[in-house]
């Protein structure tokens, strides 16, 4: 028997190989999305007080240095430095409020409100904005996603402060990302800001341990989110079953793989999710909301024309606020509520200082 | 111009034809811009038009491109199938080392030689298929067109080629992107790849393993005679080699001198000494590789008027007509199956296609529905609509829905076999309804608050909702519950909420055939 030549083994070899890869493609998952639900019993949650103590060293900051956490009491927040934009003069609110009929101005004029964009982005930074694109069925008047000139603006800002890096990124759950992404509007919108569209790639999820989480230890989260400098969470403000309401939490979902597992326990793994993302930065678009038949939407008279954008470093606050706008307290949403409870933000809202600005 | 040259031009025709059509078959998944061209190669194709035409009992325009084929065939000859056809390109590619000379041991040149012996009557073969084919879609059957070169190679590459790829290239980047400085390198190949070359979501496909195997197979007979596919099988061959008999322009040596050298080269084995070393055009797939063996180039190319003469290995009379009654039989048994009286309750047909009759008259099996379905929904049948709708498309709503925003299916499809809607009315039309299992969904069956399925109804007013309910927990406690009520007379079958339900293994709402 003669020994097999070098080329012969190379050549057999790589017929495995292929045939490996399409008997893989062929007896693959039947559900590509491998679940990694990892429901653990519930530790009890941290108190109000404890995250207060935790996030106590990170005091309010001056403009120039961003702050990690969200600004660990009002107080601070309303003693700290007025940053000033070149033609807007007001103090740092903790929330900020934005009426108006131009999206783009009052976003502008919310975020100036709460320190304007130098005080989250440092130079050189990479910045990932999580708009709301659920959908490819409609355009933004729908009310189903974000609107892009506020989406498209906070780009602008954010490299006017100095980012090296924009991209925006959502997981449409109906039709394809590109596709979602030019019929939403925000395609086009953003890259006349100068900022990049990323479709979120199936490599760049990695199991990732949820340190302060309740309900769920470990998910699988995209890992661009976790590791970017800072990250605005662009909500769109619209009806949700279950949730009542998809705000700034439910807005991470779509930075999870397999979202739907989240659905038991929703308030609970919204909360937890949030307490792993911490977003430095909530901007809740409310200028069209969706009154019923959300998420999706597709008519106009569910739509209600509120023309607000809301900003605020505290996600719970933000969507606390957003919640008055339908009638509802923060306590109402679940995610909101138990977030709350994990001291992710504040939800009293009597006690921030809240700069409501007309535009 | 020297022979030699013909040569390298035919070779760089096969390759710009065969990087055309991978070119479509990634462009398509783009949309739009490329809808038009997506199934150039089928429409290219007069089997497919002759067949889908014949069992539908209609002129479809969109396959008058494949008189194009037709006529060049009748001027020139089986050039489609030296020069054009993608599966004959890869099987060019897969070209078997010549066999060297080995003992009687050997099965291979045991094979080789048996074929060879019998060479006449695999010939026949193509043809026999050819008439079963077209007898059967005379019959409204289309049931062989998954013998198709063009089908089969498409079928192949949904199914098989293209999600390893997917697979292959997720592998390799989620391992570099695990290091940290590669991810520069993954960036830029996602942002490249990702999207318009490979589906964000990775499909999966049933009978891929089946239709990797055929294909595998199919090129594996290369090993037999080059091009064993051609030669023997291929019914699209066998359509052509009818019309090349009355090619107009034929090979034909001058002054020959009888050295063979054109012989042993022919890929075919279309030259026969016995008839002057002449070509049988139906044969001949014009590669013109002869031209460079001829050394005193005596070779021309000529005008002939008279149609080429019967060779041995032409189905006689009495086997066509066998092939004929055969293929009547054959069709009477495919459909007398008892799972064509009663489909499978879960065979949910693309957009449109809801006439079963009507549609299985024109699917050509050509799977170009299921390349472009961006769910991967879209999967072919093995026998839920019993074996004569093998590789036809049907949804199977937990591996992928039919997406409210997409109407592609409909737009590639070459025979209209799944209508060109436009979205809005394709955003009408019912596949389906969907049913919800009480015995298994969440709120339910165990009182868990669950709303994923009303949640993702795309349809405007939803086309389910949610009854509260209060109930009394395990544990004592009221709860009050959402549960799902599907209204039927808005529910478009699309699947979502099935794809969407959060149980492990089956979903607990499920789309029937309406």
């Amino acid at each position: 028997m003669t020994r097999m030549k070098r080329r012969d083994l190379i050549r057999i070899a790589g017929a495995l190989g292929v045939s490996a890869v399409l008997v893989g493609a062929g007896c693959g998952d039947a559900q590509p999305d491998e679940p990694t639900p990892a429901p653990t019993s519930a530790p009890p949650a941290p108190t109000a007080t404890q995250a207060a103590v935790a996030a106590a060293p990170t005091q309010a900051s001056p403009a120039t240095i961003a702050p990690t956490q969200m600004p660990a009491t009002a107080a601070a927040a309303a003693t700290a430095p007025a940053t000033v934009g070149p033609t807007i003069s007001v103090g740092q609110a903790y929330l900020a409020v934005a009426r108006g009929g131009d999206p783009a101005t009052i976003t502008q004029r919310a975020i100036a409100a709460v320190g304007g964009m130098e005080r989250f982005v440092r130079s050189g930074a990479n910045v990932i904005i999580k708009p709301n694109i659920c959908v490819a069925y409609h355009t933004f008047e729908y009310g189903a996603t974000t609107n892009p000139d506020v989406v498209a603006e906070l780009v602008r800002l954010c490299l006017a402060a100095g980012a090296k890096r924009v991209r925006v990124m959502d997981t449409p759950f109906g039709g394809r990302a590109e596709e979602a992404y030019a019929v939403s509007g925000i395609a086009e919108a953003v890259k006349a800001a100068g900022g990049e569209m990323e479709i979120m790639s199936p490599v760049k999820y990695k199991d990732t341990p949820i340190p302060d989480g309740v309900d769920i230890k470990n998910w699988a989260v995209y890992q661009e989110i976790i590791e970017a400098d800072l990250v605005i969470n662009v909500p769109i403000a619209k009806h949700h079953s279950l949730a009542r309401l998809t705000l700034g939490g439910k807005n991470f979902l779509g930075v999870a793989r397999n979202p739907n597992q989240l659905h038991r326990n929703l308030g609970q793994r919204i909360a937890d999710l949030v307490s792993l993302v911490r977003p430095e930065l909530t901007v809740v678009d409310a200028i069209r909301t969706m009154m019923r038949n959300g998420p999706s939407g597709g008519n106009l008279d569910d739509v209600q024309k509120q023309d607000t954008i809301i900003a605020s470093p505290d996600i719970v606050a933000a969507d606390a606020y957003a919640a008055t706008l339908f009638g509802l307290k923060g306590e109402d949403i679940g995610y909101v509520k138990a977030a709350a409870e994990m001291g992710l933000g504040r939800l009293d809202l009597a006690n921030l200082k809240i700069e409501e600005i007309s535009a | 111009m020297s022979w030699r040259w013909w040569r390298r031009i035919r070779r760089g025709v096969q390759w710009l034809a065969l990087a055309l059509y991978i070119y479509l078959l990634f462009a398509a998944l783009q949309r739009r811009v490329a809808f038009p061209l997506a199934d150039l190669f089928l429409r290219l194709d007069p089997l497919l038009a002759a067949s889908s035409m014949l069992a539908a009992r209609a002129w479809i325009p969109r396959l008058a491109v494949g008189l194009i084929t037709v006529l060049v065939t009748l001027l020139l000859g089986r050039v489609w199938c030296g020069w054009i056809c993608p599966l004959g390109t890869v099987l060019d590619l897969a070209r078997a080392r010549r066999a060297k000379p080995k003992q009687g041991g050997d099965r291979l040149a045991k094979a080789r030689a048996s074929v060879l012996r019998h060479d006449a009557a695999w010939r026949k073969v193509k043809y026999l298929l050819l008439v079963l084919l077209l007898v059967g879609a005379l019959l409204s059957n289309l049931t062989l067109m998954v013998l198709d070169p063009i089908t089969i190679l498409t079928r192949t590459m949904t199914t098989a080629i293209l999600p390893a790829l997917n697979r292959a290239v997720t592998v390799v980047e989620g391992a570099m992107y695990g290091v940290r400085p590669l991810r520069g390198v993954v960036d830029v190949l996602e942002r490249a790849l990702r999207g318009p070359v490979l589906p964000v979501k990775q499909g999966v496909y049933y009978g891929s393993l089946l239709f990797a195997a055929l294909f595998a197979g199919l090129l594996a007979l290369n090993l037999v005679a080059h091009r064993f596919w051609c030669r023997y099988l291929c019914p699209l061959g066998g359509l052509l080699a009818l019309l090349a008999r009355f090619s107009l322009i034929r090979r034909r040596p001058a002054r020959c001198t009888s050295c063979g050298a054109c012989a042993s080269t022919c890929d075919m084995e279309a030259i026969h000494p016995e008839q002057g070393y002449e070509a049988d055009p139906a044969e001949c797939t014009v590669c013109l590789d002869c031209l460079t063996a001829c050394r005193p180039q005596r070779i021309a190319f000529r005008l002939q008027a008279r149609p080429a003469p019967a060779q041995p290995y032409d189905p006689t009379r009495r086997q066509f007509l066998a092939a004929l009654g055969a293929s009547a039989l054959g069709v009477t048994l495919l459909e007398g199956q008892a799972s064509v009286a009663l489909p499978h309750p879960r065979l949910i047909r693309p957009p449109g296609a809801q006439d079963e009759r009507a549609f299985l008259q024109r699917c050509v099996r050509c799977s170009q529905c299921m390349k472009v379905c961006p769910t991967s929904g879209l999967q072919p049948c093995l026998d839920e609509a019993g074996w004569r709708g093998l590789g036809t498309p049907r949804l199977v709503p937990r591996l992928g829905h039919c997406d409210y925003s997409c109407h592609a299916c409909g737009q590639v499809c070459p025979t209209g076999a799944i209508p060109p809607l436009s979205l809005p009315l394709k955003r009408q039309e019912s596949l389906g309804h969907a049913y919800i299992d009480t015995n298994r969904c969440l709120p339910w069956a165990d009182g868990i608050p669950c709303i994923v399925c009303e949640e993702m109804c795309p349809v405007p007013d939803k086309a389910i909702r949610l009854i509260e309910e209060t109930v009394r927990g395990e544990d004592g406690q009221e709860v009050v519950l959402q549960k799902p009520h599907v209204l039927r007379d808005l529910c478009i079958g699309c699947g979502i909420c099935e794809y969407r339900c959060p149980l492990e293994g089956e979903a607990a709402i499920r789309v029937r055939r309406a």
